[in-house]
């Protein structure tokens, strides 16, 4: 190795062992992200790039092209922008939902509760499952013959055709989300809360404070970039949904529950034509969208190294 | 101010008992020091007193009320950290203002109250800064201020100077005191340092292995303690330690190493032939020429105004020198020592316990 170091110097020999990385890692995230804005700039349904002509921003301009952003119905696209609205109105509900459920079972969690150990696995296994296998569960319980019809039924309650009706299909692809990764965020909270010293909480103790202004003067400031990290983490994974809800409705009923990488994949894959410029573009779009919620984090990631 | 009495206190984890029945009486305004090595119970002690930790067996009483079921917080005690524990979110003056919003105080009166006590403690011009901007001896005068500015009946300050530098140390130390002549509140303070207990304390109780040893104001420790372990313990550097047997006629001691000493004739009890240990400190023991035990050197420190001599007898007993002045002397000289009879401490060594008995 060092007869090797000299013949090639410190700097070549560290770039010879990065090479093997780079070579994968440039041949599958920065050639696509390179190709995705050639093809965001082209248009036609043909895959190769030499056949396809140049049509500069149109694909973006389509995308973007509305009389009134708030009416889907006056947009070019109108597609694209009920797959916009259904995740803005998603990841607010599922992200508020998550990020509240995740920090009251951690607060459970970390009291000190009998049988803590198995509660922990408990709400961390959902987290284990495959997203196909998530959607599969909750389609058993929830379709017209399903768990949880049979249980109404019997009740006398009678049954709800939950997958059909678009508000219900929408709020179970919220709840479903929110349970298969709440316990991830859980967990992560659950560190937070640990690193919290516990004199301080003494300390609060000392001086008198009630349960509820230690919990609101002392836990939640010193949980707050735990919080965030979390809040952001939790926002990134919700704009990137798609797996567990296009295998659990479909994207509907109609397009209730179609998702912004959904809507990509289906004019860039599934649909025919392949629209693979206006997917490309799309892409693009919810890219620069990741980009500044990952610049947020890292940010505040730093924010809390410093302080 | 308040007088805090245990009553036969104990504290058992599982089937380990780490209190083992501790009574304790600290009067009215009294500086307590507890004292102990690591792992004798005096934070789990104070802790139970403080009501953080729940007592497993006795009594806790202040002012000749028991506390046992009273919680932490209605016990009208303060408590200073050893990490300080401050809020690190917080401001100077949140961290102090905080207990005092607990309560309901007044604005006002909380805004007069941080007054004063930042300026008594010097902190004043700390207020709107964060516990992360401060040095470890502003944080410690913060800690000190959040308990002051609560005005409670005891304050409760666990080894609050162990994370400061030697130097620091000594000032704090110095500014606790006064705190308490200024103040006059009871005062437990727990550490692991004997000087700090000798130089701070009106009363030391000297704890061992979840047992008090002994209890009393600090040189009645130091002149007269109750068995080796005070003596060793209390006095910096400690005892030295020689076993041996008391002659016939009990009018001298025949040490181990086969040489022997004067005995005193009048103070302790003991009988001819008995194994007893004898106690004697560093600053009793001088250099004599053809005197009744001889000492390898083994290191020598000299301060300046005082120099240490280590040595070791024949038997290989360790024993320490302390001479004021400049005293050199060769490492392997034998050099011959006299103890001062009249200084001496004897031992039973069996039970541990001192013969002394007026």
């Amino acid at each position: 190795m060092l007869a090797l170091q000299r013949k090639l110097g410190v700097n070549r020999l560290a770039w010879a062992f990065l090479l093997p990385n780079l070579i994968l890692f440039g041949l599958f995230a920065f050639l696509p992200v390179i190709l995705n804005v050639f093809y965001a700039m082209t248009g036609g349904d043909n895959v190769l790039l030499a056949d396809r002509p140049d049509v500069g921003a149109r694909n973006f301009v389509t995308l973007l092209d509305c009389e009134n952003y708030l009416d889907v119905n006056s947009c070019r696209e109108d597609k694209f922008w009920r797959a916009v609205w259904n995740t803005v109105r998603f990841v607010i509900l599922q992200v508020g939902f998550m990020v509240g459920f995740a920090l009251l079972t951690a607060i459970i969690l970390n009291r000190d509760i009998r049988a803590r150990g198995f509660f922990r696995s408990v709400f961390f296994f959902p987290v284990l499952l495959s997203p196909v296998v998530v959607a599969l569960i909750w389609k058993w319980i929830l379709q017209r013959e399903g768990v949880l019809n049979a249980f109404l039924d019997w009740t006398g309650a009678g049954g709800i055709n939950w997958l059909v009706d678009a508000q219900w299909a929408f709020g179970w692809s919220v709840f479903i989300s929110v349970w298969a990764h709440m316990g991830f965020y859980t967990l992560i909270l659950l560190a937070g809360l640990q690193a919290i010293p516990r004199d301080v909480y003494e300390a609060a103790l000392m001086d008198r404070a009630n349960a509820w202004r230690t919990f609101r003067r002392i836990t939640l400031p010193l949980l707050a970039p735990t919080m965030l990290v979390v809040l952001i983490l939790a926002l990134i994974k919700g704009v990137q949904t798609f797996d567990e809800v296009y295998a659990f409705t479909g994207g509907g009923p109609g397009t209730a529950t179609t998702f912004i990488i959904q809507y990509i994949y289906e004019e860039g894959f599934a649909g025919a034509p392949r629209l693979f410029g206006l997917a490309a573009a799309a892409s693009l779009l919810v890219a620069g969208v990741l980009v500044v919620l990952t610049l947020i984090q890292l940010r505040i990631s730093r924010n809390n190294v410093d302080g | 101010m308040a007088r805090v009495e245990l009553k036969q206190v104990k504290k058992s984890y599982g089937s380990v008992e780490v209190i083992k029945g501790i009574d304790l009486d600290i009067q009215h305004g009294e500086f307590c020091v507890f004292v102990g090595p690591s792992g004798c119970g005096k934070s789990t002690l104070l802790r139970m007193i403080s009501g953080l930790e729940p007592i497993s067996d006795g009594d806790v009483a202040i002012d000749n009320e028991v506390v046992n079921d009273i919680a932490a917080a209605d016990r009208g005690l303060a408590m200073v950290f050893q990490s300080y524990a401050l809020y690190p979110h917080m401001s100077v003056r949140q961290n102090l203002s905080f207990g005092l919003e607990n309560i309901g105080t007044s604005k006002a009166e909380i805004a007069e109250k941080i007054g004063q006590v930042s300026k008594m403690l010097q902190i004043d011009m700390l207020l709107d800064r964060k516990p992360k901007d401060l040095s470890g001896g502003q944080r410690q005068r913060v800690a000190i201020g959040r308990a002051v500015v609560r005005e409670p009946r005891v304050f409760l300050f666990d080894e609050p100077l162990s994370n400061l530098d030697a130097e620091l140390r000594v000032d704090m130390r110095g500014e606790i005191t006064a705190l308490h002549r200024r103040l006059g509140n009871t005062m437990i303070y727990v550490t692991h340092d004997q000087v700090e207990a000798m130089t701070m304390a009106d009363k030391i109780a000297v704890l061992r292995l979840g047992e008090l040893e002994q209890f009393g104001r600090p040189l009645d420790l130091y002149n007269r303690p109750r068995n080796i372990f005070v003596a060793g313990f209390i006095g910096s550097p400690k005892m030295n330690f020689i076993k041996g047997t008391v002659a016939e006629g009990g009018a001298s001691i025949t040490f181990d190493t086969g040489e022997t000493m004067a005995l005193p004739q009048s103070g302790f009890d003991y009988q001819p032939g008995q194994k007893v240990t004898l106690g004697i400190r560093p600053n009793h023991v001088s250099l004599v020429e053809g005197g009744s035990v001889s000492m390898s050197v083994k290191s020598v420190e000299q301060l300046g105004g005082e120099s240490y001599i280590y040595g070791a007898l024949k038997d290989g007993t360790l024993l320490t020198v302390h001479l004021s002045g400049q005293i050199s002397a060769e490492i392997g000289e034998v050099l011959t020592i006299e103890g001062d009879a009249d200084e001496v401490h004897l031992f039973d060594t069996e039970s541990g316990l001192s013969l002394r008995h007026d």
